[in-house]
């Protein structure tokens, strides 16, 4: 296979005899084309006809075919040489690509790249009004977008030689390398803060006296305080001098809760694809702050990423949501989180569709735990349950069911907002972002 | 790819015409030859649109499973030699007329040309170095469709070796048409 960036150089058919020991590659397959099929197709039959009915004119009809034929030449380039690279190895959902293909040491046998799209994948029109997914010429771009979110091959890419007279094609299939494509991340400008913050540095202003920019109050003057604080129009008032105290700005945890169990709604519209659009937009927003970001995926069995700062993080968040190897830590049970995975008075964001029974109940025990939990409910969609009555009913009570799960962890203290998954996280959140979320026992 | 189809429908109703001199096999074979037209157009629109077999997934429904068949079946059938054949026997049914049979000799050529720039994208001027080739077939139509090509196969060994050289072209014939 030829892997992005590398050129299969020297490449022979197989079957030739590679004294070098290479390891073997695709095989270009050389043999008549469909066109000298059809043109053999068309002699043939003439003659045969000419020659049954004794009517000279069917032995006319097939000339012009034999004289194509006549033309057969089997002149083939010894090596190939084929570089083919991706222009992105990574792409967010949506985003396009491109595929780039260059041979070389064809000859004079013209080129046609074919590229054959996995199933996620959507080739695109190219420049100069090239088909979609089609291209001729040693030096070829083929662009395609990505419309789904994971770990996906591209496809396979199909290498057409022909000869001047189109009668000998050389065939030669390649599998393209994988593509990782991540979750489009919502709209989301605004942030939940808590009203009890860590002793760290941050950017959000806390409820205690610091050296941040937010205006929190008045005090009289004590020793070591700066003259550039004074504020004179108290201390004229008051007769004694009076500083200007500013709120301190911290840094909270937060850990995204990503409910990965049954979908539920249509591929690329389901609950799990509106959890971990609305996780990512909402670690990067929490991670533009400086807050720190941990990870928590549910899905049957937790697994989750320690909180951390930074660019970093948010990509080793992003990395882990595609795959189930690698970044993630060992599988456990959410009783035995360790105390990094899940930072007391953290901020808990839980995108679900709370249809699993045990990670409700989960919930609720972190919130008599003392967590602060915030839930962003992503079912949109409904069971099928046909148009009879009881199908009706069933549906019904499906539906009563689920607002009383709601109904409950309300009562508990615990906010849950719906999110449609279509528009700005920030509408569902607004709420609770216009005063600090305050977790009582 | 409409040039294809246009083309491909005039040789088989050209070949036809007039359809009542040739009798109801005449008629079968008039409907056999505008499927595979048809067909054939079908396979050039849909060559981008069959879903490949790698993103293919075990888990399909009945009518997908079926679509997917169906169009996996359209783009392995050669329908144009099908019609070609089709249109050269209804020409064959009908009495001697050499002007006509070189007519549609020229268009059954052109059906294939065209068949082949559309299946294969191939840009405008990718056949320019075969036109004199080609006007040297068309030549030899011209010749033929004039005069008298074979002597008519009568009795006697050479009679016998044309008829032997003519089944063996037809098994060739059929080996090629045959869906790989």
């Amino acid at each position: 296979m030829v892997t992005p960036g590398q050129t299969a150089a020297g490449y022979r058919p197989a079957g030739r005899g590679d004294a070098g020991g290479r390891a073997p590659g695709p095989v270009l397959r050389w043999g008549m084309s469909a066109h000298a099929r059809r043109l053999l197709t068309l002699a043939l039959a003439g003659l045969v006809v000419a020659i049954i009915t004794g009517r000279g004119e069917f032995a006319g009809v097939a000339a012009p075919a034999a004289a194509l034929l006549a033309t057969w030449r089997r002149d083939r380039p010894g090596s190939v040489q084929v570089t083919v690279t991706l222009t992105a190895t990574r792409a967010v959902e949506g985003e396009q690509a491109a595929v780039q293909v260059t041979v070389e040491g064809q000859g004079e046998h013209s080129v046609q790249a074919v590229l054959h799209p996995a199933r996620t994948i959507v080739p695109l029109p190219g420049p100069g009004g090239q088909a979609a997914g089609i291209a001729n010429g040693s030096q070829v771009r083929l662009p395609f977008a990505v419309t789904r979110w994971g770990r996906h091959r591209v496809g396979t890419l199909e290498i057409i030689l022909r000869d001047r007279w189109r009668l000998v094609q050389g065939t030669l299939v390649l599998t393209l390398p994988r593509l990782d494509c991540y979750p489009r991340p919502a709209i989301q400008q605004t942030r939940v803060v808590l009203a009890r913050l860590p002793n760290r540095l941050g950017e959000h202003p806390a409820r205690v006296p610091g050296e941040g920019i937010e205006f929190a109050g008045v005090r009289e003057y004590a020793p070591g305080d700066r003259q550039r604080s004074i504020n004179w129009p108290a201390t004229t008032r008051r007769g004694r001098l009076q500083v200007n105290t500013f709120a301190a700005e911290r840094s909270q945890d937060v850990v995204i809760l990503m409910d990965a169990t049954p979908d539920a709604g249509e591929p690329g519209h389901g609950a799990v694809d509106h959890a971990l659009r609305g996780a990512t937009a909402a670690a990067r927003a929490y991670l533009a702050a400086r807050d720190r970001v941990g990870l928590i995926t549910y899905r049957y069995q937790v697994r989750w990423l320690v909180p951390g700062l930074g660019e970093r993080q948010f990509y080793r968040i992003a990395e882990a949501m595609l795959t189930d190897q690698g970044a993630w830590s060992a599988d456990t049970g959410f009783s035995r989180l360790p105390r990094a995975a899940l930072p007391p008075g953290a901020l808990i964001l839980v995108f679900s569709a709370l249809l699993d029974h045990r990670l409700v109940e989960t919930l609720r025990d972190m919130r008599e735990r003392g967590f602060p939990v915030l839930i962003v409910d992503v079912l949109t969609g409904e069971p099928g349950t046909g148009r009879t009555r009881i199908g009706r009913l069933a549906r019904r009570i499906w539906r009563m069911e689920q607002e009383a799960i709601r109904f409950s962890l309300r009562e508990l203290g615990i906010p849950v907002v719906h999110w449609d998954g279509e528009q700005s996280l920030d509408l569902p959140l607004a709420p609770y972002v216009r005063r600090p979320v305050v977790a009582r026992r | 790819m409409v040039a294809a189809a246009l083309l491909g429908a005039a040789c088989v109703a050209w070949a036809a015409y007039p359809a009542g001199a040739t009798g109801r096999s005449g008629v079968t074979i008039l409907v056999l030859a505008a499927c595979c037209v048809v067909a054939g157009a079908a396979r050039l629109a849909a060559t981008g649109l069959a879903a490949p077999q790698a993103s293919r997934s075990s888990y399909e429904s009945t009518p997908l499973r079926l679509w997917h068949t169906a169009s996996g079946t359209l783009l392995r059938v050669p329908w144009a030699e099908g019609a070609l054949l089709g249109a050269l026997v209804l020409e064959a049914q009908h009495r001697s007329r050499p002007w006509h049979t070189g007519l549609l000799g020229a268009a059954l050529l052109g059906y294939l040309i065209a068949t082949h720039l559309a299946e294969s994208a191939a840009p405008r001027g990718a056949l320019r170095r075969q036109l004199p080739v080609l006007a040297a077939g068309f030549g030899l139509l011209m010749l033929a469709a004039g005069a008298a090509f074979l002597p008519s196969a009568g009795t006697g060994l050479s009679a016998d070796w044309l008829r032997v050289a003519a089944a063996v072209a037809a098994v060739a014939i059929g080996g090629l048409v045959l869906p790989r």
